[in-house]
C-alpha cells in the first residue's frame, strides 16, 4: 500500500517537470503522432523536418537557429489542450496545429481567448476561419473549396462541349464525419447554385462498408456525375463496388482525401482509373520547387509516398518562420500583425491571409484537381497548375 | 421489373453479407453458451485475421484463402493462450468480471495491432477482387460470394463437429449443465479452453475471408464485436442455428434499410432490432423460452 | 471473536491518523489554490476534475447499484449540445441550459431505464451500448437539430454575475465545484437508506425484493441521478471545448473511459472514481511524451490486471486491506 502511495506521489509531482523554455527563436507544433491519426502525424513530422532544415540552412530566424517544440496530442482533444497550455506557459510565441478538426477547433478557440497567434496548416473545417478570429490563421484550403474545384471542373467540361451540357445530373454519396459532411453540404449548395440536378444524396456511417445498396439506387437514376466524399478506408471499397455494381457515370469526382492518397491507387487498381480528385497539393503542380519538395519529403519518410499533409506542414513552418523574422518574439500583437502581412511563395503555393466571403485570415489558395491516368495521378486543373488534359467522359466499365 | 431486379440484387447481397455476420455471431454464441462469457474482444480477432492475411500475402504471396490453413490454427492457439492466462482465473467470478476482462483484452489487442502495423487503413487487392458473376439478372461479387458461401459451409462443418464428435458432444454437455457434465467425467475446464480457442479461430477465419472485400485498421474490431452481439442476441445467446438465422436476418435488414430508407441510419436498423429482441424476446427470435438470465 | 466496531483504537494509530488528516488537508488546499500555484496546468486540471465528476456519477449506477453502463457518453453529448445549441440557436444563458440539460438527461435515463432494466447484468450493458450508438447516429444524421457531422462552435455565452464562462480560471472552479458535489453526494447517500438499497440490489436482487426493496425503482433512481450528474459535467465540458463534434462527444470510447476510470479506481467507494481519474489523467499526461505509442496499450493492460488481481479497484483493495489489518491487529491483541 505504501508503495502505491509513493507511486502516486511520483506521478503527481512528475507533472510539473517543465522544460525550461529554450533561448532564441522557438515555435510550437501540436499534432497527432500516436493514436488514431498517427499516420497523418507522421506526414506532418516529415514536412516539419524538411522545412526546419531548409530554414536553418538559410540562416534560421535573424541569424539564430530555429528550435521546434513538438507536442503529441495522442489524437485526443484533452491532451491537445494540455499541450497548448504547456506551450503558452513556456512563452512560445506561435503555435502550429493539428490534424483533426475535432482537435483544432477547441484549440483554436483556446488560443483566441488567450489572445495568442495560432497557425492552422491541415485542418479544413470551414468554421475554424469562418468567422474565425483575429488570432487564428490558416494556410490550407477549407472544406468547401474541395467541392468548389470539382464543380469548376464540371463547368469547364460543360463549356468546352459547346451547346450541350454533358454533365447535368449529379448523385452524391458521403461519409457522415465532420469533413465529409462539410464538403457534401458545399457540393449540394453548388449543385443548386450552378444549375445542376442532384438526383440522389446518401450518407453512410463509418464502419463495415457495403455501399452496394446505395450504389444500386444511384445506378437506377443514371447520374452524369458521381460525387463521392470518403475517407481513405472507404474510398477503395467504394470505387471497387462502383465497378462491381456496374454504375457508369461520365465523371467520377472524389471530394476528399481518401481519393488522393497513394493507398487509393494500390487498393483500387483498375477501378481507380479516370477518377478526378480534389486535392490540396500534388508533386507535379506548377509552383516553384514542388518536385524538389516531393523528393525531400519522400526521403524524410524513408521512401514512403508523401501526402499533401506533409507539404502543408512544410508550408506552415515556412510561413511561421517568415512571420517570426518580421516581428518581435515577445509581443503577440506584433506577431499577429506580421502574420497578417504575410506574402510568401512556397512549393505548396502562394501564402497570404485575407478576409473574404465570411472567412477571416484564410489563405485564398486554390484547390487542385488531379485525375488517375494509367495508374498515376496527373494534375489536370486549374490551367495554371495543370500538367495534363482531363480525360472525359470516362468509358463504361464493360468497355475498359 | 427494374425494381424487382434491384430488390433481388439487394436481397442476394444482404444474404451473402449475412452469412459472414452469421459466422462472427456463431463464434460468440458458442463461447457464451458454453462458458457464459460475453467476449468483448471477439471482433478484435477478426482484425487479427485480416492483418495476418496481409502479412502472409505480403511476404509469401499466399492467396488469402490459403492463408486460412495458417490463420485458423493460429487463432485457435491464441484463444487457448488467452483462456489460460485470463479467463480460466475468472471461472466463478461474477459475469461483470469476465465482461471487463475481455474488454481489457480487446484494448490490448487493438493497441498492439496499432503498434505493429500503424493506423493506416490497409486492404488487399487480389486479381478477382472486383470480379463478378451473373446469376440470372443478378450480379454478385465473387469475393462476397466466396465469403458468404464459404462461411455457411464452415458453419455446417461446425455443426457436424458439435453433433457427431466426442469433443463436440462434451462441449454441448458443458453448455447444458456444467456440474452434470463434470459428474459424468467431462473435463469442463479443458473444454472451456477448447471452446474459446474455437471461437477465436472462427473470428480469425472471418477476418481472412473479409479482407479481400473490405479494409482493416486497428480500430475496426469494435464494429465487428457489435455486429456479433446483435446477431447472437437476435438468434438467442447460445443458440447456433439461431445465430445463423440472426446473421442472415441482420444482413438483409441492413441492406434493405439502407436501400429503401435512409442509408445514414444503416447500423441503427440492426441496433433497433437488437434492442427490440433483447426487450421483448430475450431468448432470441429462435430460442426456446428460458429463464431470464 | 469481537466484532470490528467495538475494537478501541490503540494509541499507536494516532500518529497515522494525524498524518493522514494533515496530508488530506494539504491536498485539498493545493487543489483549491491550483490556479494560483500552477497556473500553467488549468486545462489539465479542468479535464481531470470533469472526469472525476463523470466517473463518480457513473459509479452511482455502475458501482453502488452494480449496473455497468457503457453508454454514458450519450449524457455528455446531451449536456454539451444543450449548452451549445441553446446558446447558438435560442440564446439560452447557461444557467438555463444547464438545468434543461439535466432534466433532459434525467428524462432520457428514465425512459431508457424503464425499458432496459428488465434486463440483468451483461444484457443491460449490451443494451446501453446499443442505445448510445443509436443516439450517436441520431446526432450525426439530424442536422436540423445538431448541425450534423460537422458539429458546432459555441461562440458566445451569457455571463452569470459578470463571469466569463470561457475563462479557464472560472471553468476550473466550476469543475472543482462539480467534482466536489459529485463526491459529496455519494458520501452523503452511502450511509443512508438509498445507499443501502443500491447495495442490496447490487448484491442480490431477489433477496432485496424479499426485503421489500423494489429493484427496478432503485435502479431507475440511480440511473436518473447518474445521468443528470454526467449531463451537468457535459455542459461544463461543452464550454471547455467550445467546438463540439458529435463523433467525439457521443463516442463509445468515452463511455468506456469513464467506466474504466471508476473501475480501476474502485467501484462502490466514495473516493475510488476520483483516485482512478487522477491516476489515469496524470499517467496519460506523464507518459504522453515518454512512452508515446505504448500509452494506449498500457491502459488495456491495466484494466486486465485490475480485473484479475484487484477486482475491487485501487481504493476498494485499500479499504479491504485496512479492515483486514485492523482485524489482524485486534486478534493479535494490539
Amino acid at each position: 500500500m505504501r508503495r502505491i502511495g509513493i507511486l502516486f506521489l511520483v506521478l503527481v509531482l512528475g507533472i510539473p517537470v517543465a522544460h525550461a523554455a529554450p533561448a532564441g527563436p522557438v515555435l510550437g507544433v501540436i499534432s497527432s503522432f500516436t493514436g488514431r491519426f498517427a499516420e497523418f502525424g507522421e506526414q506532418h513530422r516529415a514536412g516539419l523536418a524538411v522545412a526546419l532544415e531548409e530554414i536553418n540552412a538559410r540562416g534560421g530566424v535573424r541569424g539564430q537557429r530555429l528550435v521546434l517544440l513538438v507536442e503529441d496530442d495522442t489524437s485526443s482533444v484533452t491532451a491537445a489542450l494540455a499541450a497548448a497550455e504547456r506551450l503558452i506557459n513556456q512563452n512560445v510565441p506561435l503555435v502550429l496545429c493539428c490534424y483533426s478538426s475535432s482537435i483544432t477547433g477547441p484549440v483554436a478557440q483556446y488560443f483566441t481567448r488567450q489572445r495568442r497567434p495560432f497557425l492552422v496548416f491541415t485542418s479544413s473545417d470551414d468554421a475554424i476561419t469562418r468567422p474565425g478570429s483575429e488570432w487564428v490563421f490558416r494556410i490550407n484550403q477549407p472544406s468547401s473549396t474541395y467541392a468548389e474545384v470539382l464543380f469548376d471542373v464540371f463547368d469547364a467540361l460543360n463549356q468546352a462541349s459547346g451547346g450541350r451540357r454533358p454533365i447535368q445530373t449529379v448523385a452524391l454519396i458521403h461519409g457522415n464525419g465532420a469533413f465529409e459532411t462539410a464538403v457534401a453540404t458545399a457540393a449540394e449548395g453548388l449543385a443548386k447554385g450552378r444549375g445542376y440536378t442532384l438526383v440522389d444524396k446518401q450518407s453512410y456511417d463509418q464502419g463495415l462498408t457495403d455501399f452496394r445498396p446505395i450504389l444500386n439506387r444511384f445506378k437506377a437514376r443514371s447520374p452524369d456525375a458521381l460525387f463521392m466524399v470518403s475517407y481513405a478506408e472507404d474510398s477503395v471499397a467504394l470505387m471497387r463496388q462502383v465497378k462491381e455494381v456496374g454504375l457508369n457515370a461520365k465523371i467520377y469526382a472524389g471530394g476528399a482525401a481518401g481519393f488522393a492518397l497513394p493507398g487509393f491507387l494500390t487498393g483500387a487498381r483498375d477501378a481507380a482509373e479516370y477518377v478526378v480528385t480534389a486535392t490540396a497539393w500534388t508533386k507535379d503542380v506548377k509552383y516553384p520547387g514542388a518536385q524538389s519538395l516531393y523528393e525531400r519529403l519522400k526521403r524524410a519518410l524513408g521512401g514512403k509516398e508523401p501526402s499533401y499533409h506533409a507539404a502543408q506542414a512544410y508550408a506552415g513552418l515556412l510561413t511561421a518562420a517568415d512571420a517570426l523574422r518580421r516581428a518581435s518574439l515577445t509581443d503577440p500583437e506584433s506577431l499577429r500583425r506580421a502574420l497578417r502581412e504575410t506574402n510568401l511563395m512556397t512549393a505548396y503555393g502562394p501564402i497570404r491571409f485575407a478576409d473574404f466571403r465570411g472567412y477571416r485570415n484564410q489563405n485564398p489558395l486554390k484547390m487542385i484537381a488531379e485525375q488517375v491516368q494509367r495508374g498515376q495521378f496527373v494534375t489536370v486543373y486549374p490551367q495554371e497548375a495543370a500538367v495534363g488534359r482531363i480525360l472525359f467522359p470516362a468509358p463504361p466499365w464493360d468497355r475498359r | 421489373m427494374e425494381a424487382l431486379v434491384a430488390f433481388a440484387q439487394n436481397l442476394a447481397g444482404g444474404l451473402l453479407i449475412g452469412g459472414v455476420y452469421a459466422l462472427i455471431g456463431v463464434g460468440l454464441s458458442l463461447v457464451f453458451g458454453v462458458m457464459r462469457v460475453i467476449n468483448f474482444a471477439h471482433g478484435e480477432f477478426v482484425a487479427v485475421g485480416m492483418y495476418l492475411t496481409l502479412l502472409l500475402y505480403g511476404y509469401w504471396g499466399l492467396d488469402p484463402y490459403l492463408c486460412l490453413l495458417v490463420a485458423a490454427p493460429f487463432g485457435y492457439g491464441l484463444g487457448l493462450l488467452l483462456e489460460r492466462l485470463v479467463l480460466s482465473r475468472l471461472i466463478d467470478a461474477p459475469p461483470d468480471s469476465t465482461l471487463l476482462a475481455t474488454l481489457g483484452i480487446a484494448l490490448v489487442v487493438s493497441n498492439t495491432l496499432h503498434l505493429l502495423f500503424g493506423g493506416e487503413p490497409r486492404s488487399l487487392y487480389v486479381g478477382y477482387a472486383t470480379a463478378t458473376v451473373r446469376l440470372g439478372p443478378v450480379t454478385l461479387s465473387v469475393p462476397l460470394l466466396i465469403a458468404g458461401a464459404g462461411t455457411l459451409a464452415l458453419i455446417g462443418a461446425l455443426v457436424l463437429f458439435l453433433s457427431r464428435s466426442e469433443a463436440g458432444r462434451a462441449i454441448r454437455a458443458t453448455a447444458q449443465n456444467r456440474v452434470g457434465a463434470e459428474l459424468v467425467g467431462i473435463d469442463t475446464l479443458a473444454h472451456h479452453r477448447l471452446t474459446f480457442g474455437l471461437g477465436t479461430a472462427l473470428s480469425v477465419v472471418v477476418g481472412v475471408v473479409l479482407i479481400p472485400l473490405l479494409f482493416v485498421t486497428p480500430a475496426v474490431g469494435g464494429t465487428y464485436t457489435l455486429k456479433a452481439f446483435v446477431v447472437t442476441v437476435l438468434g438467442g445467446l447460445g443458440n447456433l442455428a439461431g445465430a445463423v438465422a440472426g446473421g442472415l436476418l441482420l444482413g438483409v435488414v441492413e441492406v434493405l434499410g439502407a436501400s429503401y430508407l435512409a442509408a445514414g441510419y444503416r447500423d441503427a436498423y440492426g441496433l433497433v432490432a437488437f434492442l427490440a429482441v433483447l426487450l421483448f424476446r430475450p431468448q432470441g427470435l429462435f430460442g426456446r423460452a428460458v429463464r431470464r438470465v | 471473536m469481537r466484532p470490528a466496531e467495538v475494537i478501541p483504537q490503540p494509541a499507536a494509530f494516532a500518529v497515522d491518523r494525524v498524518l493522514g488528516w494533515a496530508a488530506g488537508c494539504g491536498v485539498l488546499v493545493g487543489i483549491a489554490l491550483l490556479p494560483q500555484l500552477l497556473p500553467g496546468y488549468l486545462n489539465l486540471g479542468i479535464a481531470l476534475l470533469v472526469l472525476v465528476g463523470w466517473a463518480t456519477a457513473w459509479d452511482v449506477l455502475g458501482g453502488w447499484t452494480g449496473q455497468v453502463s457503457l453508454g454514458h457518453a450519450a449524457f455528455v453529448g446531451l449536456g454539451a449540445y444543450t449548452l451549445g445549441l441553446g446558446a447558438n440557436t435560442y440564446r439560452m444563458p447557461p444557467w438555463v441550459s444547464a438545468p434543461v440539460a439535466v432534466l433532459l438527461a434525467v428524462g432520457l435515463a428514465w425512459a431508457w431505464g424503464r425499458v432496459t432494466f428488465r434486463l440483468r447484468g451483461p444484457y443491460f450493458t449490451l443494451s446501453t451500448i446499443a442505445v448510445a450508438e443509436i443516439l450517436r447516429l441520431g446526432a450525426i444524421n439530424e442536422r436540423w437539430l445538431t448541425g450534423g457531422g460537422e458539429g458546432i462552435f459555441v461562440r458566445e455565452l451569457a455571463r452569470p454575475l459578470g463571469l466569463d464562462l470561457f475563462d479557464r480560471h472560472v471553468q476550473y472552479y466550476w469543475a472543482l465545484l462539480y467534482a466536489a458535489c459529485a463526491v459529496a453526494l455519494v458520501a452523503y447517500l452511502a450511509p443512508r437508506r438509498f445507499g443501502y438499497q443500491m447495495r442490496a440490489v447490487r448484491e442480490d436482487e431477489e433477496a432485496a425484493q424479499a426485503a421489500g426493496v423494489d429493484p427496478v425503482a432503485v435502479k431507475l433512481r440511480a440511473f436518473m441521478l447518474s445521468a443528470g450528474l454526467v449531463a451537468f459535467g457535459g455542459v461544463l465540458y461543452g464550454a471547455y471545448l467550445s467546438a463540439l463534434v458529435p463523433h467525439a462527444l457521443f463516442d463509445l470510447r468515452l463511455s468506456v473511459q469513464i467506466a474504466l476510470t471508476a473501475i480501476i479506481g474502485g467501484r462502490g467507494t466514495v473516493w475510488g472514481p476520483a483516485v482512478g481519474a487522477v491516476l489515469i489523467v496524470l499517467a496519460a499526461e506523464l507518459f504522453r511524451n515518454l512512452f508515446a505509442s505504448a500509452n494506449l496499450l498500457i491502459y488495456g493492460l491495466l484494466i486486465v490486471l485490475v480485473v484479475l488481481f484487484a477486482p475491487r479497484g485501487i481504493v476498494g483493495q485499500w479499504e479491504r486491506w485496512r479492515v483486514r489489518r485492523r482485524y489482524a491487529r485486534s486478534v493479535a491483541g494490539r
